[in-house]
């Protein structure tokens, strides 16, 4: 039982090392690689973007308009009881800009991309494409993860303020309609009690869930063994490990943006 | 033919695998020009000491050269330089699915040599053509037969010219015909552009048809090497049992501790 115990911690901290060095690696071909004239093919990049941002706006502006009704029309009955119902604008705005809009746009994305790149990674390792590859003197890391990587980085923010924009038009169609404000105040409402570090914190964060993505996505996909089982393993690793990484990262800068000042 | 200096040479090379020594004092010579062939039946190794060669993996013990170069100590970017030098076809061809046939054949191209791209078309043209698989260009992996894949395999290794080309199981899983087609390929490639080939297979028909010299690996270890008549006339019977395939000799399938009968319970 201890034993066990021993082993798993082992086993983890062994693949948090090995995550850590494969993120380094990453970075150096992003960043380093390009000046000593190792550049990864444009095309290669923007047709991961298509896929990861153009193909993900329809999901994305279903679930967080809907995000931003059912918030109106929870907070609505909440608020009538101290006659506040105006304030449903800058609630929905600002929860959806901090925390709704990265948070759900990135699990989208890590549900969607995250597991059809491990899919696809894994595919090309257990049927010796990646092993060409490497035989062809190509890094995979470069040819591969490095266009995946920079679409995660641009386009999870750009689907961030997609979701913050159509959250805030959940709301306002709510808001106007049921709850009979004023198209005009709701909107004044709204940027009125919205901060630029709202938006921009939440920025931040979508930014760093699509490092997650695109990071734990790859690493599980370059690293799946056997066969078609293993494929569908390393899918569903990353996607576990997408999720939970990304709620807990969220936890960790919720509290460096908002709360460490007190 | 011993004088010369061997492209390829393997000082007594091991490589344990999870406690298990898949190779086991390995050491061969092999020759510019000549197609070398490893054969061996499955498990015995042969596709270990190929990756060792590629500089995939690394071994625990002894050294690998190539052209003189100790590959187990070249830094990335040397290794690197080193394997454009050479290509590599693999038993499942491993061809980039996402990408077209031509920009299969492209792809080292593209990635190690700034020609335009118009010289890139007329290369990807001419080694198509060599490989018999001129107008396929806009086919998809997915699309081919096992034996052409392979084939479009064979014109992407040989696509920056390369001095060495490893072959994994180029015959395995294919008809005969397809089978006689690539071994012609692999001889004429060998003979007309002067290309050093090694060979890993089990398929007889084609050793007998393709090799020069060829060695024999069983449990990790080499058994004989020597040129196709020597290795024919091999008076060892692990040789002559592989060569002829005959179910009954020293070669054991079975685990000897298992008495199938009884594992059976007859």
């Amino acid at each position: 039982m201890i034993s066990d115990i021993g082993r798993s911690v082992i086993e983890y901290y062994g693949w948090i090392k090995r995550v850590i060095s494969f993120f380094l690696d990453i970075l150096y071909w992003t960043f380093v690689g390009p000046f000593k004239g190792k550049f990864s093919r444009r095309q290669n990049v923007v047709h991961q973007m298509s896929f990861v941002g153009l193909r993900s706006i329809a999901i994305v502006f279903f679930v967080d308009i809907f995000t931003g009704i059912v918030m109106a029309m929870q907070m609505a009955y909440q608020l009538e009881k101290m006659g506040a119902v105006i304030y449903v604008a800058s609630l929905v705005a600002i929860s959806l800009c901090r925390e709704l809009s990265p948070v759900l746009t990135a699990l989208v994305v890590a549900g969607r991309a995250g597991s059809s790149i491990a899919a696809e990674l894994g595919t090309m390792k257990v049927t010796e494409q990646i092993e060409a590859l490497e035989t062809m003197a190509i890094n995979p890391v470069r040819f591969l993860v490095v266009p995946r990587f920079l679409a995660l980085l641009v386009m999870l923010p750009a689907l961030t303020i997609l979701g913050n924009l159509s959250g805030i038009f959940g709301g306002f169609i709510i808001g106007t309609t049921s709850l009979s404000i004023n198209p005009d105040l709701y909107m004044q409402t709204t940027f009125n009690y919205l901060a630029l570090k709202d938006i921009y914190s939440g920025l931040i964060k979508s930014v760093v869930f699509g490092m997650i993505i695109a990071l734990i996505s790859c690493y599980e996909g370059l690293h799946t063994k056997g066969g078609a089982e293993g494929v569908g393993k390393a899918t569903t690793r990353s996607v576990v490990i997408s999720f939970i990484l990304i709620i807990l990262t969220d936890c960790v800068l919720t509290t460096i943006f908002y709360f460490s000042q007190k | 033919m011993n004088n010369r200096e061997p492209v390829i040479s393997l000082k007594n090379v091991s490589k344990i695998f999870e406690g298990k020594r898949v190779l086991d004092d390995v050491s061969l010579d092999i020759f510019a020009a000549e197609t070398f062939v490893i054969m061996g039946c499955s498990g015995s190794g042969k596709s270990t000491l190929l990756r060792l060669m590629t500089g995939a993996i690394k071994p625990d013990e002894g050294v690998v050269l190539i052209k003189g170069k100790d590959i187990t100590r070249l830094g990335e970017p040397e290794l690197d330089e080193l394997k454009k030098a050479f290509g590599m076809t693999f038993q499942y061809s491993a061809l980039l699915d996402s990408l077209s046939v031509e920009e299969n054949v492209a792809l080292p191209l593209r990635e190690h040599t700034k020609l335009a791209d118009e010289i890139i078309n007329i290369i990807i043209k001419m080694k198509l053509s060599l490989v018999g698989l001129r107008g396929f260009e806009q086919y998809y992996p997915a699309q081919l037969s096992g034996g052409m894949r392979k084939r479009v395999g064979l014109a992407r290794a040989i696509a920056l010219d390369p001095d060495i080309v490893f072959y994994d199981e180029p015959t395995s899983g294919l008809d005969p015909v397809v089978s006689g087609i690539i071994d012609k390929l692999i001889k004429d490639l060998s003979v007309k552009l002067m290309i050093t080939s090694v060979v890993v297979t089990h398929d007889m028909q084609s050793v007998f048809e393709i090799a020069d010299r060829v060695a024999m690996i069983h449990k990790g270890k080499v058994i004989a090497t020597g040129t196709l008549d020597e290795i024919k006339n091999s008076a060892d019977p692990y040789v002559q049992q592989f060569i002829h395939g005959n179910p009954h000799g020293p070669i054991d399938f079975f685990k000897e501790d298992i008495n199938m009968p009884q594992a059976l319970g007859l």
